[in-house]
């Protein structure tokens, strides 16, 4: 006690001296700020002092041409740092910026400011790279933790609504705590990944740098804070139901997350790309949700209903297929649409690289829904007359396998650009913003 | 719009501060007569979990730097899941006491973070000293938790681990953005948002 009481009076007692390390608080021009009159100099502000060599700061224009006039210096104790740059024409610029805390850390970061127009988002910086291999698993993974959930989560409360047994609903339990808690650790590596495209560093320096300028000004950014806020919702809701027995709680719980499927589609293709449009962004929730409720439903039959509770199988099989059918010509349409947004022209399909991942994962889903097809022609009269076949549950799972393999395809497609498309005016635009 | 951080540090003083008076009260009195209301059985997981749950917005709103951010992540995901395991507990929903464990292990995880998210020295400046001393106060007090998995009725291990959350809790309030209390201020001061 007497060392805790020491050790309180000394913090109390030493210098008030700011925080672990330099931040920095303001940029002048700020991120993603549209100017009329072009700086004459770039100025950050610190809440501590730094330290600067002459290349600290550096503003590129969208093709790297070098913009700055002058070596990068410090005032204000080292608070205050700024550059020179010339006579900026009209477009978009790129700030990148490096220095080196007091304590010997070096803090970096990158913003983009537009003059006369407005500029696009720090992951379209000059010398952002685009989405990685990595980035595509790490969605795909966001996709099946979402297909746990809220597949999970509609099927528990449609399918099986108040016929869950105990021992099915502790097995269900732990299928959607798998899906909410990947969905946030997926969701903060997706972010991370992100900004480390925008912001080129190795591991060790990207963690000292700054993503406010990724979180606050992207939609991408926007996604991720409205979905990790909500997911940690949506995980205490399912622990509160779990705890209490009481599954009126799951009802919040799959509205939000199905709402939360949304945050996918407003930082993807559909928000940004040639023909966006409120309508797009619908489709693509509404392709996205379906898809969960489906792939999620499976595994909940496959894995949950068949081996826990047998005399749920016929009736869950049932009216999960009745649910089937509606999700699937929801997916179809709502995918039919995407489809003729992004690709007008059927030679897309193979002339295009997009084209050729969006046919791949035609031929998969095709596969799934005549894998669900037979299901439904085949096992469901056999059902409906007491003969269940042998060997369903494992014909199940492999159906929602192969709508896995459908949703990596996904992954990789969101992460893709479409097809430039001549834009009214003439010029060619494409996916951008994100 | 946001608060700043030394503000949000005090509020999160006040939770633990909280928890630790309860935990304290409970030590005092014996674990019987605290929990002849059944409601205060729920007290401490409860407010553990909402703390935990109100540590998302920390985490998305403040990300002047990655490690900050992964910081109170861990920190949010920990104190939800030691609320979690105790209300499960109490409830009769989880019978194995070894789910105690949860507890230590959540000290541990949010003192490496304070540790390892830190990277002056002690007498770098007050933010780093209040880091260091949090970060080594929660490592060492795992230990009451730790021990109190195997001897639960011990209230000197019980009240050492309300001791240590209100210890906690007097480290984040020392958390301040200018502060000349006993000194003065620093040159290096600064005053904008920090972890």
């Amino acid at each position: 006690m007497r060392a805790l009481a020491a050790a309180t009076l000394a913090a109390l007692a030493l210098p008030a001296a700011a925080f672990a390390h330099a931040n920095l608080v303001k940029r002048e021009p700020s991120f993603g700020q549209r100017v009329e009159t072009a700086p004459r100099q770039i100025v950050l502000h610190f809440d501590q002092g730094v330290i600067v060599v002459p290349q600290s700061v550096q503003v590129k224009t969208q093709r790297g041409v070098p913009m700055t006039a002058g070596p990068t210096r410090t005032a204000k104790n080292g608070k205050l740092v700024s550059v020179p740059v010339r006579r900026l024409p009209t477009g978009a610029y790129t700030v990148r910026w490096q220095v080196t805390s007091l304590e010997g850390h070096v803090l970096s970061g990158v913003y983009t400011f537009g003059v006369r127009r407005n500029p696009p988002p720090p992951t379209e910086a000059f010398g952002a790279s685009g989405p990685t291999g990595t980035e595509d698993v790490v969605r795909w993974g966001l996709f099946l933790a979402l297909a746990l959930l809220v597949g999970g989560l509609g099927f528990r409360l449609i399918v099986v609504g108040d016929r869950a047994t105990p021992q099915l609903d502790r097995r269900f339990y732990l299928v959607a705590a798998a899906g909410v808690i990947g969905a946030l650790e997926l969701g903060i590596a997706g972010f991370i990944l992100r900004a480390s495209d925008a912001l080129q560093l190795p591991f060790g320096r990207l963690l000292y740098g700054d993503l406010s300028p990724l979180a606050q000004g992207t939609r991408f950014g926007l996604a991720f804070i409205v979905m990790t806020l909500g997911f940690g919702l949506v995980a205490a809701l399912v622990f509160l139901s779990w705890l209490t027995e009481r599954a009126a709680l799951l009802w919040p719980a799959f509205a939000l997350s199905l709402g939360l499927c949304s945050g996918l589609s407003l930082s993807g293709h559909s928000a940004v790309d040639t023909g966006a449009s409120w309508r797009s962004e619908l489709a693509d929730w509404v392709h996205l949700s379906a898809a969960c409720l489906w792939i999620g439903g499976l595994v909940q039959l496959g894995l949950v209903v068949w081996p826990l509770a047998p005399e749920l199988r016929r009736e869950a099989f049932l009216r999960f297929s009745r649910l089937a059918a509606v999700l699937v010509a929801l997916l179809v349409g709502a995918g039919a649409y995407l489809a003729y947004l992004r690709l007008p022209e059927a030679s897309d399909l193979w002339e295009e690289p997009y084209g050729r991942v969006l046919a791949i994962k035609l031929v998969l889903a095709a596969l799934a829904l005549g894998w669900g097809g037979l299901h439904r022609l085949v096992v469901r009269p056999m059902l409906e007359r007491g003969e269940p076949p042998a060997g369903l549950s494992r014909s199940l799972l492999g159906e929602g396998a192969v709508g896995m393999a459908v949703l990596l395809v996904a992954a990789v497609l969101v992460n893709a650009n479409p097809p430039r498309r001549p834009a009214p005016g003439g010029s060619a635009t494409v996916g951008a913003a994100r | 719009m946001m608060p700043p951080a030394e503000v949000v540090h005090w509020m999160f003083g006040t939770g633990f501060l909280f928890l630790g008076l309860c935990l304290l009260a409970e030590a005092i009195v014996g674990r019987e007569v605290w929990r002849a209301r059944a409601w205060r059985a729920y007290l401490w997981p409860s407010v553990a979990f909402l703390m935990g749950l109100l540590m998302w917005p920390v985490m998305v709103f403040f990300t002047s730097s990655a490690v900050h951010m992964l910081a109170h992540g861990a920190w949010a995901q920990v104190m939800m899941l030691a609320g979690a395991t105790q209300l499960a507990l109490v409830r009769g929903k989880l019978r194995n006491e070894l789910w105690n464990l949860a507890v230590p292990a959540a000290l541990l995880v949010s003192g490496a973070a304070f540790l390892i998210h830190e990277q002056n020295p002690w007498l770098f400046s007050r933010s780093a000293f209040l880091h260091h001393a949090l970060g080594w106060t929660a490592i060492v007090g795992a230990m009451f938790p730790l021990a109190s998995t195997f001897r639960p009725r011990s209230p000197v291990l019980r009240g050492g681990f309300a001791f240590v959350l209100v210890a906690v809790a007097v480290l984040l309030f020392c958390d301040r953005n200018v502060a000349p209390i006993f000194g003065h201020l620093s040159p290096l001061a600064g005053s904008g948002p920090g972890s």
